[in-house]
Protein backbone atom coordinates (compact mmCIF):
# COMPACT_ATOMS: atom_id res chain seq x y z
CA UNK A 1 0.00 0.00 0.00
CA UNK A 2 2.32 2.95 0.99
CA UNK A 3 4.91 1.07 -1.53
CA UNK A 4 2.06 1.78 -4.05
CA UNK A 5 1.78 5.52 -2.99
CA UNK A 6 5.79 5.85 -3.00
CA UNK A 7 6.14 4.61 -6.40
CA UNK A 8 2.95 6.82 -7.68
CA UNK A 9 4.31 10.26 -6.41
CA UNK A 10 8.39 9.28 -7.46
CA UNK A 11 6.90 8.12 -11.14
CA UNK A 12 4.82 11.72 -10.69
CA UNK A 13 7.50 13.52 -9.86
CA UNK A 14 9.47 12.61 -13.08
CA UNK A 15 6.55 13.48 -15.01
CA UNK A 16 5.97 16.82 -13.39
CA UNK A 17 10.17 17.13 -14.62
CA UNK A 18 9.36 16.26 -18.09
CA UNK A 19 6.47 18.78 -18.65
CA UNK A 20 8.61 21.10 -17.54
CA UNK A 21 11.36 20.33 -20.03
CA UNK A 22 7.89 20.22 -22.69
CA UNK A 23 6.30 23.55 -22.08
CA UNK A 24 7.68 27.29 -22.24
CA UNK A 25 4.80 29.27 -19.68
CA UNK A 26 6.70 30.29 -16.49
CA UNK A 27 3.09 30.03 -14.65
CA UNK A 28 2.41 26.64 -15.49
CA UNK A 29 6.09 25.56 -14.45
CA UNK A 30 6.03 27.02 -11.41
CA UNK A 31 2.77 25.09 -10.83
CA UNK A 32 3.94 22.00 -12.18
CA UNK A 33 7.33 22.82 -9.94
CA UNK A 34 4.54 23.15 -6.97
CA UNK A 35 2.83 19.47 -7.58
CA UNK A 36 6.69 18.18 -7.37
CA UNK A 37 6.80 19.39 -4.04
CA UNK A 38 3.40 18.10 -2.97
CA UNK A 39 4.17 14.97 -4.51
CA UNK A 40 7.47 15.07 -2.69
CA UNK A 41 5.51 15.19 0.59
CA UNK A 42 3.77 12.67 -0.38
CA UNK A 43 6.44 10.38 -0.55
CA UNK A 44 8.04 11.43 2.90
CA UNK A 45 4.29 10.89 4.63
CA UNK A 46 4.54 7.04 2.85
CA UNK A 47 8.18 6.70 4.49
CA UNK A 48 7.07 7.96 7.37
CA UNK A 49 4.29 5.83 7.64
CA UNK A 50 5.61 2.65 6.17
CA UNK A 51 9.09 2.06 8.14
CA UNK A 52 7.38 4.25 11.27
CA UNK A 53 9.55 6.96 11.08
CA UNK A 54 7.72 9.70 12.80
CA UNK A 55 10.19 12.54 12.25
CA UNK A 56 9.76 12.35 8.86
CA UNK A 57 6.52 13.86 9.26
CA UNK A 58 8.02 17.25 10.28
CA UNK A 59 10.03 16.66 7.03
CA UNK A 60 6.78 16.27 4.74
CA UNK A 61 5.36 19.46 6.53
CA UNK A 62 7.96 21.42 6.00
CA UNK A 63 8.29 20.56 2.34
CA UNK A 64 4.69 21.15 1.42
CA UNK A 65 4.81 24.58 3.61
CA UNK A 66 7.87 26.34 1.95
CA UNK A 67 8.05 24.16 -1.44
CA UNK A 68 4.71 24.06 -2.02
CA UNK A 69 3.05 26.70 -0.96
CA UNK A 70 5.58 29.89 -0.27
CA UNK A 71 8.42 29.28 -2.76
CA UNK A 72 5.67 29.02 -5.68
CA UNK A 73 3.26 32.11 -4.35
CA UNK A 74 6.84 34.18 -4.23
CA UNK A 75 7.62 32.71 -7.96
CA UNK A 76 4.57 33.67 -9.39
CA UNK A 77 4.54 37.36 -7.65
CA UNK A 78 8.13 37.90 -9.17
CA UNK A 79 6.58 36.57 -12.48
CA UNK A 80 3.51 38.69 -11.82
CA UNK A 81 5.47 41.94 -11.36
CA UNK A 82 7.97 41.54 -14.29
CA UNK A 83 5.14 40.89 -16.22
CA UNK A 84 7.26 38.52 -19.04
CA UNK A 85 5.09 35.24 -19.15
CA UNK A 86 6.89 32.88 -21.78
CA UNK A 87 10.41 31.47 -21.75
CA UNK A 88 11.99 32.54 -25.05
CA UNK A 89 13.25 29.78 -27.39
CA UNK A 90 15.74 27.77 -25.51
CA UNK A 91 19.04 27.09 -26.66
CA UNK A 92 17.53 23.06 -27.81
CA UNK A 93 13.83 23.58 -29.33
CA UNK A 94 11.66 20.93 -27.30
CA UNK A 95 11.20 17.60 -29.17
CA UNK A 96 15.37 17.50 -29.05
CA UNK A 97 15.39 18.74 -25.32
CA UNK A 98 13.17 15.72 -24.64
CA UNK A 99 15.12 13.01 -26.48
CA UNK A 100 18.14 14.00 -24.71
CA UNK A 101 16.00 14.08 -21.35
CA UNK A 102 14.86 10.36 -21.81
CA UNK A 103 18.71 9.39 -22.55
CA UNK A 104 19.50 10.97 -18.93
CA UNK A 105 16.54 9.20 -17.53
CA UNK A 106 17.81 5.92 -18.83
CA UNK A 107 20.99 7.07 -17.10
CA UNK A 108 19.66 7.86 -14.07
CA UNK A 109 18.04 4.83 -13.78
CA UNK A 110 21.13 2.40 -15.07
CA UNK A 111 23.40 4.30 -12.12
CA UNK A 112 20.86 3.44 -9.50
CA UNK A 113 21.40 -0.14 -9.69
CA UNK A 114 24.74 0.60 -8.14
CA UNK A 115 23.77 1.97 -4.89
CA UNK A 116 23.46 -1.05 -2.61
CA UNK A 117 20.63 -0.02 -1.17
CA UNK A 118 18.94 0.76 -4.73
CA UNK A 119 19.53 -2.46 -6.45
CA UNK A 120 16.46 -3.60 -6.32
CA UNK A 121 12.17 -3.21 -5.27
CA UNK A 122 11.02 0.46 -4.06
CA UNK A 123 14.35 2.11 -3.41
CA UNK A 124 15.39 1.60 -6.82
CA UNK A 125 13.04 2.96 -8.04
CA UNK A 126 12.92 6.06 -5.69
CA UNK A 127 17.11 6.61 -5.94
CA UNK A 128 16.10 6.01 -10.05
CA UNK A 129 13.47 8.72 -10.60
CA UNK A 130 15.89 11.18 -8.51
CA UNK A 131 19.04 10.84 -10.11
CA UNK A 132 17.26 11.27 -13.07
CA UNK A 133 15.48 14.32 -11.66
CA UNK A 134 18.95 15.43 -10.79
CA UNK A 135 20.32 14.90 -14.49
CA UNK A 136 17.07 16.77 -16.01
CA UNK A 137 17.08 19.68 -13.71
CA UNK A 138 20.79 19.98 -14.77
CA UNK A 139 19.67 20.12 -18.03
CA UNK A 140 17.12 22.54 -18.08
CA UNK A 141 19.40 25.14 -15.93
CA UNK A 142 22.09 24.47 -18.74
CA UNK A 143 19.38 25.25 -22.12
CA UNK A 144 16.78 27.27 -21.13
CA UNK A 145 17.54 31.45 -20.94
CA UNK A 146 14.83 32.91 -18.47
CA UNK A 147 16.07 33.34 -14.79
CA UNK A 148 12.94 32.17 -13.58
CA UNK A 149 12.80 28.97 -15.25
CA UNK A 150 17.02 28.45 -13.85
CA UNK A 151 15.80 29.12 -10.54
CA UNK A 152 12.91 26.62 -11.03
CA UNK A 153 15.55 23.76 -12.55
CA UNK A 154 17.55 24.63 -9.11
CA UNK A 155 14.72 24.07 -7.01
CA UNK A 156 13.92 20.84 -9.10
CA UNK A 157 17.65 19.29 -8.34
CA UNK A 158 17.30 20.43 -4.72
CA UNK A 159 14.12 18.23 -4.45
CA UNK A 160 15.86 15.32 -6.68
CA UNK A 161 18.72 15.33 -3.77
CA UNK A 162 16.04 15.15 -1.11
CA UNK A 163 14.51 12.44 -2.66
CA UNK A 164 17.70 10.69 -3.19
CA UNK A 165 18.39 11.47 0.49
CA UNK A 166 14.90 10.09 1.11
CA UNK A 167 15.62 6.97 -0.55
CA UNK A 168 19.10 6.23 0.70
CA UNK A 169 19.18 7.49 4.25
CA UNK A 170 16.50 7.04 6.64
CA UNK A 171 16.49 10.52 6.84
CA UNK A 172 18.57 13.73 7.57
CA UNK A 173 18.94 14.85 11.32
CA UNK A 174 16.10 17.38 11.95
CA UNK A 175 18.28 20.36 12.04
CA UNK A 176 20.01 19.69 8.84
CA UNK A 177 16.88 19.71 7.05
CA UNK A 178 15.72 22.46 8.64
CA UNK A 179 18.94 24.25 7.62
CA UNK A 180 18.93 23.24 4.12
CA UNK A 181 14.99 23.87 3.89
CA UNK A 182 15.91 27.97 5.11
CA UNK A 183 18.95 27.85 2.72
CA UNK A 184 16.56 26.96 -0.27
CA UNK A 185 14.06 29.93 1.05
CA UNK A 186 17.04 32.20 1.01
CA UNK A 187 18.55 31.35 -2.47
CA UNK A 188 15.03 31.81 -3.68
CA UNK A 189 14.03 35.17 -2.22
CA UNK A 190 17.68 36.08 -3.16
CA UNK A 191 17.37 34.88 -6.92
CA UNK A 192 14.13 36.57 -6.81
CA UNK A 193 15.53 39.82 -6.30
CA UNK A 194 18.32 39.19 -8.38
CA UNK A 195 16.02 38.82 -11.32
CA UNK A 196 14.26 41.35 -11.07
CA UNK A 197 17.71 43.51 -10.99
CA UNK A 198 18.42 42.08 -14.08
CA UNK A 199 15.29 42.57 -15.35
CA UNK A 200 15.16 46.17 -14.43
CA UNK A 201 18.89 46.52 -16.05
CA UNK A 202 18.29 44.76 -19.66
CA UNK A 203 14.69 45.01 -19.95
CA UNK A 204 14.57 40.82 -20.25
CA UNK A 205 14.69 38.04 -18.23
CA UNK A 206 17.24 36.18 -20.68
CA UNK A 207 20.75 35.32 -19.01
CA UNK A 208 22.31 35.15 -22.18
CA UNK A 209 22.73 38.62 -22.35
CA UNK A 210 24.68 39.10 -19.25
CA UNK A 211 27.59 38.20 -21.35
CA UNK A 212 27.33 41.39 -23.40
CA UNK A 213 29.66 44.37 -22.61
CA UNK A 214 27.35 47.10 -21.21
CA UNK A 215 28.69 50.23 -21.69
CA UNK B 1 -21.62 -24.52 -33.89
CA UNK B 2 -23.15 -21.39 -35.51
CA UNK B 3 -24.52 -20.24 -32.44
CA UNK B 4 -21.08 -20.50 -30.68
CA UNK B 5 -20.05 -17.67 -33.52
CA UNK B 6 -22.81 -16.09 -33.19
CA UNK B 7 -22.54 -14.93 -29.17
CA UNK B 8 -20.07 -13.56 -29.68
CA UNK B 9 -21.29 -11.14 -32.61
CA UNK B 10 -24.56 -10.35 -30.08
CA UNK B 11 -22.44 -9.54 -27.43
CA UNK B 12 -20.41 -6.86 -29.07
CA UNK B 13 -23.71 -5.35 -30.78
CA UNK B 14 -24.95 -5.35 -27.34
CA UNK B 15 -21.85 -3.54 -26.43
CA UNK B 16 -21.71 -1.19 -29.01
CA UNK B 17 -25.07 -0.20 -29.00
CA UNK B 18 -25.21 0.67 -25.32
CA UNK B 19 -21.69 2.84 -25.74
CA UNK B 20 -23.52 4.39 -28.64
CA UNK B 21 -26.83 5.11 -26.74
CA UNK B 22 -24.43 6.49 -24.00
CA UNK B 23 -21.26 8.05 -25.64
CA UNK B 24 -23.48 11.67 -26.11
CA UNK B 25 -24.29 11.64 -22.47
CA UNK B 26 -20.00 12.05 -21.66
CA UNK B 27 -20.01 14.97 -24.02
CA UNK B 28 -22.82 16.66 -22.38
CA UNK B 29 -21.60 15.57 -18.88
CA UNK B 30 -17.94 17.64 -20.15
CA UNK B 31 -19.93 20.49 -21.42
CA UNK B 32 -21.92 21.29 -17.94
CA UNK B 33 -18.73 20.57 -15.98
CA UNK B 34 -16.97 23.35 -17.66
CA UNK B 35 -19.88 25.58 -17.53
CA UNK B 36 -20.18 25.02 -13.98
CA UNK B 37 -16.63 25.89 -13.15
CA UNK B 38 -17.12 28.99 -15.70
CA UNK B 39 -20.34 30.17 -13.13
CA UNK B 40 -22.59 29.62 -16.30
CA UNK B 41 -25.31 27.67 -16.26
CA UNK B 42 -24.53 25.50 -19.15
CA UNK B 43 -27.13 23.44 -21.79
CA UNK B 44 -28.52 20.81 -20.60
CA UNK B 45 -27.06 17.69 -20.08
CA UNK B 46 -29.11 15.98 -22.86
CA UNK B 47 -28.35 18.75 -25.36
CA UNK B 48 -25.72 16.62 -27.65
CA UNK B 49 -28.83 14.12 -27.90
CA UNK B 50 -31.22 16.95 -28.91
CA UNK B 51 -28.56 18.15 -31.41
CA UNK B 52 -27.99 14.72 -32.59
CA UNK B 53 -31.60 14.31 -33.10
CA UNK B 54 -32.40 17.66 -35.12
CA UNK B 55 -29.64 16.87 -37.30
CA UNK B 56 -30.35 13.29 -38.27
CA UNK B 57 -33.98 14.59 -39.37
CA UNK B 58 -32.30 17.65 -41.87
CA UNK B 59 -31.28 16.64 -45.62
CA UNK B 60 -27.32 15.86 -46.08
CA UNK B 61 -27.03 18.79 -48.35
CA UNK B 62 -23.86 17.61 -50.48
CA UNK B 63 -21.65 19.20 -53.15
CA UNK B 64 -22.54 18.83 -56.92
CA UNK B 65 -18.78 18.67 -57.22
CA UNK B 66 -17.87 15.41 -54.52
CA UNK B 67 -17.36 12.03 -55.24
CA UNK B 68 -18.50 8.69 -53.73
CA UNK B 69 -15.54 9.22 -50.81
CA UNK B 70 -17.63 12.17 -49.70
CA UNK B 71 -20.70 10.41 -48.81
CA UNK B 72 -17.96 6.87 -47.75
CA UNK B 73 -16.22 9.63 -45.51
CA UNK B 74 -18.58 9.78 -42.36
CA UNK B 75 -20.30 6.68 -42.61
CA UNK B 76 -16.63 4.94 -42.92
CA UNK B 77 -15.75 6.80 -39.99
CA UNK B 78 -19.33 5.71 -37.99
CA UNK B 79 -18.34 2.32 -38.87
CA UNK B 80 -15.19 2.12 -37.62
CA UNK B 81 -15.78 3.51 -34.53
CA UNK B 82 -18.79 0.86 -33.93
CA UNK B 83 -16.27 -1.64 -34.66
CA UNK B 84 -13.48 -0.24 -32.49
CA UNK B 85 -15.44 -0.47 -29.22
CA UNK B 86 -16.21 -4.23 -30.31
CA UNK B 87 -12.38 -4.89 -29.22
CA UNK B 88 -12.26 -2.82 -26.31
CA UNK B 89 -14.04 -5.10 -22.87
CA UNK B 90 -16.14 -2.14 -21.36
CA UNK B 91 -18.38 -3.60 -18.53
CA UNK B 92 -16.22 -7.28 -18.31
CA UNK B 93 -13.07 -8.27 -18.97
CA UNK B 94 -13.39 -9.91 -21.98
CA UNK B 95 -13.80 -7.75 -24.87
CA UNK B 96 -16.87 -9.23 -27.37
CA UNK B 97 -14.89 -9.95 -30.78
CA UNK B 98 -11.52 -10.28 -28.73
CA UNK B 99 -10.45 -13.14 -31.15
CA UNK B 100 -10.77 -10.91 -33.80
CA UNK B 101 -7.88 -8.70 -33.00
CA UNK B 102 -6.06 -6.90 -30.20
CA UNK B 103 -4.23 -3.70 -29.49
CA UNK B 104 -2.75 -3.17 -33.33
CA UNK B 105 -6.57 -3.66 -34.77
CA UNK B 106 -7.51 -1.44 -32.62
CA UNK B 107 -5.11 1.50 -33.73
CA UNK B 108 -5.43 0.64 -37.42
CA UNK B 109 -8.95 0.86 -37.25
CA UNK B 110 -9.76 4.14 -36.05
CA UNK B 111 -6.78 4.73 -38.06
CA UNK B 112 -8.35 3.76 -41.09
CA UNK B 113 -11.56 5.91 -39.94
CA UNK B 114 -9.54 8.70 -39.86
CA UNK B 115 -8.13 8.14 -43.39
CA UNK B 116 -11.75 8.12 -44.75
CA UNK B 117 -12.57 11.75 -43.37
CA UNK B 118 -9.51 13.19 -44.09
CA UNK B 119 -9.60 12.01 -47.87
CA UNK B 120 -13.37 12.75 -48.05
CA UNK B 121 -12.80 16.57 -46.60
CA UNK B 122 -10.10 16.80 -49.59
CA UNK B 123 -12.95 15.89 -52.27
CA UNK B 124 -15.12 18.56 -52.17
CA UNK B 125 -12.23 20.97 -52.61
CA UNK B 126 -12.71 23.35 -50.08
CA UNK B 127 -9.62 25.02 -48.81
CA UNK B 128 -10.54 24.40 -44.88
CA UNK B 129 -11.73 21.25 -45.86
CA UNK B 130 -7.83 20.34 -47.00
CA UNK B 131 -6.43 22.62 -44.07
CA UNK B 132 -8.25 21.00 -41.76
CA UNK B 133 -7.36 17.35 -43.00
CA UNK B 134 -3.68 18.07 -43.25
CA UNK B 135 -3.91 19.72 -39.40
CA UNK B 136 -5.81 16.21 -38.20
CA UNK B 137 -3.42 14.08 -40.20
CA UNK B 138 -0.13 16.13 -38.46
CA UNK B 139 -1.68 15.77 -35.05
CA UNK B 140 -2.70 11.74 -35.63
CA UNK B 141 0.63 10.73 -37.13
CA UNK B 142 2.32 12.44 -33.61
CA UNK B 143 -0.20 10.80 -31.12
CA UNK B 144 -0.60 7.09 -32.80
CA UNK B 145 3.19 6.24 -31.97
CA UNK B 146 2.45 7.73 -28.57
CA UNK B 147 -0.45 5.65 -28.16
CA UNK B 148 0.90 2.40 -29.88
CA UNK B 149 3.99 3.00 -27.18
CA UNK B 150 1.54 3.70 -24.23
CA UNK B 151 -0.70 0.27 -24.88
CA UNK B 152 2.60 -1.69 -25.32
CA UNK B 153 3.71 -0.68 -22.04
CA UNK B 154 0.30 -2.16 -20.51
CA UNK B 155 1.03 -4.97 -22.76
CA UNK B 156 4.42 -5.57 -21.43
CA UNK B 157 2.98 -5.77 -17.88
CA UNK B 158 0.34 -8.16 -18.54
CA UNK B 159 2.17 -9.95 -21.08
CA UNK B 160 -0.55 -9.75 -23.79
CA UNK B 161 -1.24 -7.67 -26.58
CA UNK B 162 -5.19 -8.60 -26.89
CA UNK B 163 -6.89 -6.27 -24.73
CA UNK B 164 -9.29 -8.64 -22.93
CA UNK B 165 -6.53 -10.63 -22.25
CA UNK B 166 -4.44 -7.61 -21.40
CA UNK B 167 -7.00 -6.72 -18.23
CA UNK B 168 -7.50 -10.18 -17.44
CA UNK B 169 -3.40 -9.83 -16.95
CA UNK B 170 -3.75 -6.71 -14.99
CA UNK B 171 -6.56 -7.89 -12.82
CA UNK B 172 -4.09 -11.19 -12.01
CA UNK B 173 -1.31 -8.81 -11.10
CA UNK B 174 -3.31 -6.98 -8.20
CA UNK B 175 -2.56 -3.42 -7.11
CA UNK B 176 1.36 -3.33 -7.62
CA UNK B 177 2.06 -0.09 -9.37
CA UNK B 178 5.48 0.15 -11.41
CA UNK B 179 6.79 4.03 -12.27
CA UNK B 180 6.24 2.74 -16.11
CA UNK B 181 2.56 2.49 -15.64
CA UNK B 182 2.32 6.63 -14.04
CA UNK B 183 4.29 7.63 -17.18
CA UNK B 184 2.25 5.75 -20.21
CA UNK B 185 -0.71 7.27 -18.06
CA UNK B 186 0.34 10.50 -18.52
CA UNK B 187 1.43 9.67 -21.88
CA UNK B 188 -1.64 8.21 -23.09
CA UNK B 189 -3.75 11.18 -21.45
CA UNK B 190 -1.89 13.88 -23.48
CA UNK B 191 -2.83 11.01 -26.37
CA UNK B 192 -6.43 11.07 -25.83
CA UNK B 193 -6.40 14.84 -24.94
CA UNK B 194 -4.90 15.54 -28.68
CA UNK B 195 -7.32 12.53 -30.43
CA UNK B 196 -10.92 13.91 -28.85
CA UNK B 197 -9.69 17.46 -30.08
CA UNK B 198 -10.05 18.97 -26.39
CA UNK B 199 -8.31 22.37 -25.58
CA UNK B 200 -4.66 22.45 -25.25
CA UNK B 201 -4.46 21.09 -28.71
CA UNK B 202 -7.76 22.23 -30.41
CA UNK B 203 -11.33 24.04 -29.69
CA UNK B 204 -14.28 21.65 -29.99
CA UNK B 205 -16.68 24.69 -29.68
CA UNK B 206 -15.62 27.46 -31.88
CA UNK B 207 -15.70 28.15 -35.38
CA UNK B 208 -12.90 30.00 -35.45
CA UNK B 209 -10.80 29.50 -38.92
CA UNK B 210 -7.45 30.04 -37.91
CA UNK B 211 -7.68 27.78 -34.95
CA UNK B 212 -9.74 24.74 -35.69
CA UNK B 213 -8.55 21.32 -36.50
CA UNK B 214 -11.10 18.70 -36.19
CA UNK B 215 -13.88 21.37 -37.48
CA UNK B 216 -12.65 22.47 -40.22
CA UNK B 217 -11.88 18.80 -41.78
CA UNK B 218 -15.92 18.20 -41.03
CA UNK B 219 -16.99 22.17 -41.89
CA UNK B 220 -18.65 20.76 -44.91
CA UNK B 221 -20.93 18.36 -43.80
CA UNK B 222 -24.49 19.01 -43.10
CA UNK B 223 -27.44 16.84 -41.82
CA UNK B 224 -27.18 13.45 -41.02
CA UNK B 225 -23.96 12.97 -42.53
CA UNK B 226 -22.68 15.61 -39.87
CA UNK B 227 -24.59 13.77 -37.16
CA UNK B 228 -22.67 10.92 -37.99
CA UNK B 229 -19.52 12.55 -37.53
CA UNK B 230 -20.31 14.15 -34.57
CA UNK B 231 -22.37 10.85 -32.79
CA UNK B 232 -18.63 8.86 -33.75
CA UNK B 233 -16.55 11.78 -32.25
CA UNK B 234 -18.43 11.18 -29.04
CA UNK B 235 -18.11 6.94 -29.33
CA UNK B 236 -14.27 7.27 -30.05
CA UNK B 237 -14.14 10.19 -26.57
CA UNK B 238 -15.78 7.43 -24.36
CA UNK B 239 -13.92 4.66 -26.12
CA UNK B 240 -10.25 6.19 -24.94
CA UNK B 241 -11.83 7.38 -21.58
CA UNK B 242 -12.89 3.61 -21.24
CA UNK B 243 -9.65 2.27 -22.92
CA UNK B 244 -7.62 4.47 -20.12
CA UNK B 245 -10.10 2.93 -17.34
CA UNK B 246 -8.99 -0.69 -18.64
CA UNK B 247 -5.40 0.25 -18.32
CA UNK B 248 -5.09 1.84 -15.39
CA UNK B 249 -7.45 1.20 -12.89
CA UNK B 250 -9.13 -2.46 -14.24
CA UNK B 251 -9.91 -3.15 -10.66
CA UNK B 252 -14.31 -3.56 -10.13
CA UNK B 253 -14.54 -4.76 -13.77
CA UNK B 254 -16.57 -8.03 -13.79
CA UNK B 255 -14.53 -11.69 -14.43
CA UNK B 256 -18.06 -13.14 -15.33
CA UNK B 257 -20.97 -12.25 -16.46
CA UNK B 258 -23.18 -12.84 -13.52
CA UNK B 259 -25.87 -9.95 -13.19
CA UNK B 260 -25.08 -8.83 -10.00
CA UNK B 261 -21.24 -8.56 -10.93
CA UNK B 262 -21.99 -6.98 -14.00
CA UNK B 263 -24.44 -4.32 -12.62
CA UNK B 264 -21.47 -3.49 -10.18
CA UNK B 265 -18.46 -3.28 -12.80
CA UNK B 266 -21.30 -0.65 -14.62
CA UNK B 267 -21.64 1.50 -11.85
CA UNK B 268 -17.58 1.08 -11.06
CA UNK B 269 -17.22 2.01 -14.63
CA UNK B 270 -19.61 5.22 -14.64
CA UNK B 271 -17.72 6.47 -11.63
CA UNK B 272 -14.15 6.11 -13.44
CA UNK B 273 -15.95 7.77 -16.73
CA UNK B 274 -16.59 10.82 -14.10
CA UNK B 275 -13.69 11.04 -13.25
CA UNK B 276 -11.90 10.94 -16.02
CA UNK B 277 -14.39 13.46 -17.38
CA UNK B 278 -13.68 15.48 -14.52
CA UNK B 279 -9.75 15.42 -15.30
CA UNK B 280 -10.75 16.11 -19.20
CA UNK B 281 -12.76 19.51 -18.02
CA UNK B 282 -9.95 20.94 -15.47
CA UNK B 283 -7.09 20.63 -17.72
CA UNK B 284 -9.66 21.98 -20.46
CA UNK B 285 -10.31 24.66 -18.45
CA UNK B 286 -7.40 25.94 -16.62
CA UNK B 287 -5.16 25.59 -20.25
CA UNK B 288 -5.25 27.97 -23.01
CA UNK B 289 -5.09 26.55 -26.55
CA UNK B 290 -1.94 25.98 -27.85
CA UNK B 291 -0.64 27.79 -30.83
CA UNK B 292 -1.04 25.09 -33.89
CA UNK B 293 2.88 25.14 -33.74
CA UNK B 294 3.17 24.20 -30.57
CA UNK B 295 1.33 21.02 -30.74
CA UNK B 296 4.10 18.72 -31.96
CA UNK B 297 6.08 19.83 -28.81
CA UNK B 298 2.61 18.70 -26.81
CA UNK B 299 2.70 15.20 -28.54
CA UNK B 300 6.53 14.75 -28.18
CA UNK B 301 6.39 15.24 -24.70
CA UNK B 302 3.50 12.40 -24.85
CA UNK B 303 5.89 9.92 -27.01
CA UNK B 304 8.83 10.62 -24.77
CA UNK B 305 6.97 9.67 -21.72
CA UNK B 306 5.61 6.43 -23.63
CA UNK B 307 9.15 5.80 -24.76
CA UNK B 308 10.37 6.44 -21.09
CA UNK B 309 7.58 4.29 -20.14
CA UNK B 310 8.84 1.18 -21.80
CA UNK B 311 12.43 2.06 -21.00
CA UNK B 312 12.02 1.57 -17.34
CA UNK B 313 10.31 -1.84 -17.34
CA UNK B 314 13.58 -2.57 -18.92
CA UNK B 315 16.06 -1.03 -16.20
Amino acid sequence: MFNNLLILSAAGMLVTGYLMVGQKALFTAIRLYGAQSWLLGVIAVAIALGDDRPHLFVTATLTVVLKGLLIPWFLMRVVDRIGIRREIEPFLNVPASLLICLGLTVVGYRVSTGFPEGAQGVTHHVIGVGLSMLLIGLFLMVTRKKAVTQILALLTVENAVFLIALGITSGMPLVVELGISFDVLLAVLVLGILVRRIVDRFESMDVSRLSQLKG
Amino acid sequence: MIEHALAPIGLAALQAAAMLALAPLLRGLIKKMKAALQMRQGPPLLQVYYDLAKLLRKEAVRSATSSWLYIAGPRMYFATAVVATTLVPVWIAAAPLEAAGGVLAFVGILALGRFFLATAALDTGSPFGGMGASREMTIAALAEPALMLGLFTAALSAGSLNLGALVRGLLDRGVAFHPSDVLALAGLFIVVIAETGRVPVDNPATHLELTMIHEAMVLEYAGADLALVEWASALKELLYLTLLADLFAPIGIATSASPVLLLQSALIWAAKMFVLALAVTLVESTNAKLRLFRVPDLMAVSLGLGFLALAIRFL
